[in-house]
């Protein structure tokens, strides 16, 4: 029911401001129902009309006061009806088409805003496949709701509505007639729902478990084949793919038997229809004429009745994933955003010190990460983090420019608490290398200028200069131009590193947070980007994340994380003389005479 | 086509029935208006009699429809279900004698959706062939032969509506076909610019770019809504123009009725006969269009999945024997090899040899060649020229069970399959004891954690072995490696998840325990090959080095380079 009142409230945000093209939809379809129920009735009357013409023709005294008239007048009308209802339907559509694809595209575009304001936290606790599969199938089931279900619901409750007004008050009798399957038809429809929702869930769950091993089985084919497991292997498989054949057969059965089922009923009703008129036709009062087009006019009702109930329960699936797709969508609307203050304070560069006072972190409460952390960077310092997986290393660079923020504690900029800066202002002085050096789709020259889009030429070539890559990109035919595409992997792990390592020089961050490139790269290549870090260190105030030791030998000061906790500080020779922690890891990773 | 049909020719019975029943469906669509205009023709001529019979026929007849309809959807189900499943068990028989090669050429993830998504396409277009495609034929056909016996003289009247209809339907598919394509395109670049939001939501924000991604993810999102919004004013003119232009040949068909009701008085009971005929033949039009757009894409589907299953295996085995044994001595002899699609090779001429019971260790930068040497010694691939040898006899003329049995391959990423521990090893060693599961797991220092675990050797692995940590999934691979104390153990970067402590016992055990195995050892950190008998030191697929680590360390370059990165620089620090 939550689901519901989200899904609710969703579209209620997104499509209460085409109020009016809902407004005209309506009335239009309500004006195309009034045509196409009144329609058969002047069919029928133009079929009593011809009766009657043929009566007073055949009779050869009545012959010459036979004329044409009212039957084509009848037929006028009935053409103007379908007119009608053509142009109606016309409009709505279009006003319908029209609301539909701009409210999904305010609706795609506004996630995209939501989701460049929200917090890191959100994506770090979400796969990148959840979050994008609400751009892709949530989105795209909403829109294929909004596009299909929305007109064919008006037009079902509409139909079924008119219908109904019409055939009572053409023959109560008939109507209650046509009526008269109506609940056999819903107790069938209803049961065989319900059979098709157990049915297809427990093919879904087969079918998930047997796409699992198959992905499995597949992505380790090498392990496979190198121990001779074939044979094995597809054991496993026909187990589970024996399971969804009959799983899949009653899901497949169940949900394919709903439409010939409401098809026969429509048949049966219309032979039933038939039966019944004719014998009123024939056992009642009415003239021959009379009793021929009440015949024809509820055949057509009779025909038209089922269609209603049948696109409802059609659009049943349909709908179910569209209030999924807008919880899901929703759930990311309410997310918090980032915190940036009212009136935060401007920054420009460090003057003095960077501090971190005494911090307390924990990603989810009740599990705190760091225990009362204090580190001092001077201006003009290089600080090195070092510790095992785990011990809270990477959680300090979150922290230094707010992608998350302190349970306790502060860390400061020349004594002022970090959440005081207007945050992109904060951002804007604090550059950051990651580990996985993450390149837009564009030009390597708008990979380099991307934190200052506006940047000249000169100084992306100085950049790349800088991190060691200029000559490896004036390499390549398109130099600067070359399109960096995830498709097309002509980079190696390196040499974009070193890219994202120029794109930061650029920026010229006052304060420089390098969270290393680890196993990706041999330690030859680790040199390199080592001797482009070491360039853009220079002069400037920055952390380290360090996962190899040899690159940090030189740092004014090395902390050692180990399970939240700082256990030893100091430099590369105090740490060693300590022979501590730091020393065992050194001598872990070093290759010794 | 060629795929399907010997699948569907499996299940001929129920493809039958489902056919028939379609036929019987048909029939009853189409002739209750037949027995409509006879009944209206008897309240003419007021004969009960006819009505009475004619009226129980109507039921009967609709009856006949509600059981034709169940019949087709449970055959056409059974004949889904059937061919969907058999063929995704062959192409997975298929895949399984595949060779890596060939794996590797359609990608893992490739093949993975050819046996789902692929399969489900065919699956969904057998099922509506049998409850659909068959059937908007015959309703067509039915329909205009029955419509033309109704009242022939107007055979104009529906020559005319179906060209109207078709020349609309052809000029707008026509134009839809190409907002589609685009479309396509459109959806593909708003996800590419979510998807590097996604993943680098850290860069963004970092560099202060919000404003400037959402400029461009918006442009690409208009540009995607506009296209939608065409193609849906297309579908708005679409469905009126067809339902006008039935409703104005009835109209049109009504008004002929009229002028020649002297000479055809009969016709007045046709009218409604015909007029249902009409709705059928364009209510089968526009199906048959939707069918056409559904049934391209299940024959794009059809041909990924053909692609597969034609694919012959590019390697093959010499007819397993058993007299055939084989020691741990491995040789190259002037080997080269280049992966499929690449210009360069990536071994050149490579050549060296090793003894049973010795340490081979591979050294190079990323991307020289270490680890295909290695995938070259388990078959994996072929080289283009020269001779892998193990025990002295070429790999090619080893049958593929003494290979197997022969080598242990731990990969640098390998996980275990989802199950249990037990399970996993039983694979390579189906008669394990758990004495031997324990040895193994001893040697690879796996034992020390299993032990804790409360089901020990029976306690599950999950998917990927999320369960256990890095260093843990390392140490099971080991493990599972070791049980059938292969007589050669290639360990590619196997160990880089674990301490040196840890490493340091792996080797010694593996020293201690498996004396005569062959060991290769790939690793990044010289300190994982510091022992070894022999050092391979490969650069741009060559081999530009090799011995021990004290003569490399002295007289090899590019092993000096290396080393130099990792080794301990205690003189010379600020």
């Amino acid at each position: 029911m939550t689901d519901l009142q989200n899904a609710g409230r969703y579209y209620w945000h997104y499509l209460k401001k085409y109020w009016f093209g809902f407004l005209v939809t309506i009335v239009l379809i309500s004006i195309s129902t009034a045509c196409i129920v009144i329609a058969p009735t002047y069919l029928g009357r133009a079929i009593e009309e011809l009766t009657q013409y043929l009566q007073l023709w055949t009779n050869p005294a009545t012959r010459p006061q036979d004329s044409f008239g009212a039957f084509h007048t009848t037929l006028w009308i009935y053409l103007a009806l379908y007119l009608g209802d053509a142009s109606s339907i016309f409009i709505s559509s279009l006003v319908l088409a029209r609301i539909t694809a701009y409210s999904t595209g305010t609706m795609r575009v506004g996630l995209f805003r939501k989701m460049q304001r929200m917090q890191v936290r959100y994506f770090d606790a979400h796969s990148d496949g959840d979050i994008l599969a609400r751009y892709t199938s949530d989105l795209d089931n909403i829109f294929n709701a909004l596009n299909q279900a929305l007109i064919e619901i008006f037009l079902s409750v509409a139909q079924f509505i008119g219908l109904l007004i019409v055939m009572f008050a053409q023959n109560v009798t008939m109507a209650l007639v046509t009526m008269a399957s109506t609940p056999v038809a819903l107790v069938i429809a209803a049961y065989v729902m319900k059979k098709a929702g157990t049915a297809v869930n427990r093919q879904q769950d087969d079918i998930g478990q047997l796409n699992g091993y198959i992905n499995e089985q597949i992505t380790g084919q090498k392990m496979i084949i190198t121990n001779g497991l074939q044979q094995d292997s597809v054991k496993g498989f026909t187990r589970y793919n024996d399971r969804v054949r009959s799983s899949a057969l009653s899901g497949q059965i169940w949900s394919g038997i709903l439409n010939p089922l409401m098809q026969g009923m429509s048949l049966l009703n219309t032979a039933i229809v038939i039966f019944f008129g004719s014998w009123l036709a024939l056992n009642g009062s009415l003239s021959t004429g009379a009793a021929l087009a009440l015949v024809v006019v509820f055949v057509n009702y009779a025909q038209q009745y089922y269609q209603p109930i049948m696109s409802l329960t059609s659009l049943y699936g349909m709908i179910q994933l569209a209030i999924t797709g807008a919880r899901r969508v929703d759930e990311v609307r309410n997310q918090p955003d980032e915190v940036n203050p009212a009136d935060g304070l401007p920054l420009n560069g460090i003057q003095h010190d960077v501090q971190i006072k005494d911090v307390h972190f924990s990603y989810n409460p009740g599990k705190e990460i760091l225990h009362g952390v204090s580190i001092t960077l001077h201006k003009g310092e290089m600080v090195a983090l070092v510790g095992p997986t785990g011990s809270g290393k990477t959680t300090v660079m979150n922290l230094l420019n707010r992608f998350y923020d302190v349970d306790s504690g502060a860390i400061t900029i020349d004594g002022t608490d970090i959440r005081r800066f207007d945050l992109h202002a904060l951002r804007a002085n604090v550059g950051i290398v990651l580990q996985d050096p993450q390149l837009f789709t564009g030009t390597i020259a708008d990979n380099i200028r991307y934190g200052d889009p506006t940047a000249a030429m000169d100084r992306v070539i100085d950049a790349a200069q800088q991190a060691n890559i200029h000559d490896f990109i004036m390499s390549l035919p398109q130099q600067y131009e070359t399109t960096v595409s995830d498709e097309q992997n002509i980079f190696s792990a390196g040499q974009k590193q070193l890219m994202s390592i120029a794109r930061t020089i650029l920026t010229n961050p006052a304060l420089l947070i390098l969270d290393e490139a680890t196993s990706n790269v041999d330690t030859v290549t680790e040199a390199n980007i080592q001797a482009a870090m070491d360039n853009v260190m220079q002069g400037r105030t920055s952390f380290v994340i360090a996962h190899r030791l040899k690159t940090i030998l030189n740092a004014d000061k090395i902390v050692v994380l180990k399970d939240g906790t700082i256990i030893e500080q100091g430099n590369h020779h105090e740490l060693l003389e300590e022979n501590g922690f730091y020393a065992e890891l050194y001598h872990n990773q070093m290759v010794f005479e | 086509m060629k795929t399907l049909l010997p699948y569907i020719r499996r299940y001929q019975k129920d493809a039958w029935l489902a056919t028939l029943a379609v036929v019987a469906l048909v029939f009853a669509t189409l002739w209750q208006p037949r027995l409509l205009q006879t009944v209206m023709d008897a309240i003419l001529r007021n004969d009960k009699t006819t009505v009475w019979q004619e009226g129980i026929m109507l039921i009967a007849l609709a009856l006949l429809g509600i059981a034709a309809g169940i019949v087709n959807t449970v055959y056409s189900a059974r004949v889904a279900l059937g061919v969907a499943t058999d063929l995704r068990a062959d192409l997975y028989r298929k895949v399984q004698t595949f060779a890596y090669a060939d794996v590797e050429k359609f990608s893992a993830s490739n093949l993975v959706v050819r046996m789902t998504n692929d399969i489900n396409q065919v699956q969904q277009i057998v099922m509506a062939g049998f409850q659909q495609v068959s059937r908007i034929p015959l309703l067509f056909a039915g329909a205009f032969i029955l419509a033309m016996m109704t009242m022939p003289e107007q055979w104009w009247v529906l020559l005319m509506m179906m060209a109207i209809i078709v020349i609309v339907s052809l000029f707008s598919f026509q134009r839809m076909g190409k907002y589609f394509a685009q479309t396509q395109q459109d959806i593909e670049n708003v996800n590419t610019i979510a998807r590097e939001n996604l993943m680098g939501i850290r860069v963004v924000k970092s560099f202060v770019q919000e404003p400037n991604e959402i400029k461009k993810f918006s442009r690409a999102s208009d540009r995607l809504t506009d296209v939608t919004a065409k193609i849906g004013y297309l579908f708005a003119i679409l469905m009126p123009v067809f339902f006008l232009t039935a409703n104005l040949a009835i109209v049109l068909s009504v008004y002929l009725v009229g002028q020649s009701i002297t000479a055809h008085p009969a016709y007045l009971a046709a009218i409604v006969s015909f007029t249902s005929y009409l709705m059928q033949i364009l209510f089968a039009v526009i199906n048959g269009g939707f069918m056409m757009t559904f049934a391209s894409r299940a024959i794009i589907s059809l041909g990924r999945i053909g692609a597969v299953m034609n694919t012959t295996p590019s390697m093959t085995y010499v007819p397993a024997n058993d007299d055939i044994q084989v020691n741990g001595d491995i040789a190259f002899e002037h080997v080269t090899f280049t992966y499929p699609g690449d210009e360069k090779p990536t071994l050149q001429d490579v050549s060296f040899s090793i003894h049973s019971g010795d340490m081979l260790g591979i050294v190079g930068a990323t991307g020289s060649g270490k680890t295909t040497l290695a995938l070259l010694i388990a078959r994996l691939f072929d080289p283009d020229s020269g001779v892998v040898k193990i025990g002295g006899i070429d790999v090619r003329q080893l049958p593929e069970k003494t290979l197997r049995d022969t080598i242990a391959y731990v990969l640098q990423r390998s996980a275990l399959f989802s199950g249990t521990i037990a399970g996993n090893l039983k694979q390579v060693q189906p008669d394990a004891t758990l004495p031997q599961m324990k040895w193994a797991a001893n040697v690879a220092q796996a034992a020390e954690f299993i032990d804790r675990l409360p089901q020990t050797y029976n306690a599950p692995v999950e998917e990927r072995s999320s369960n256990f940590s890095g260093g843990q999934k390392q140490r099971l691979t080991i493990t599972r490696g070791v049980i059938a104390d292969p007589k050669i153990l290639i360990l590619d970067d196997a160990t880089s998840a674990l301490d040196a402590r840890s490493e340091k016992l792996v080797q010694e055990a593996l020293d201690r325990e498996l004396k005569k195995t062959t060991t290769i050892v790939i690793a990044e950190k010289i300190a994982s090959i510091l022992r070894a008998d022999k050092i391979l030191v490969l650069d741009h697929g060559r081999i530009v080095g090799s011995g021990t680590h004290h003569e490399l360390v002295r007289n090899n370059a590019v092993y000096q380079e290396i080393y130099q990165t990792q080794k301990a620089r205690e003189e010379g620090l600020a």
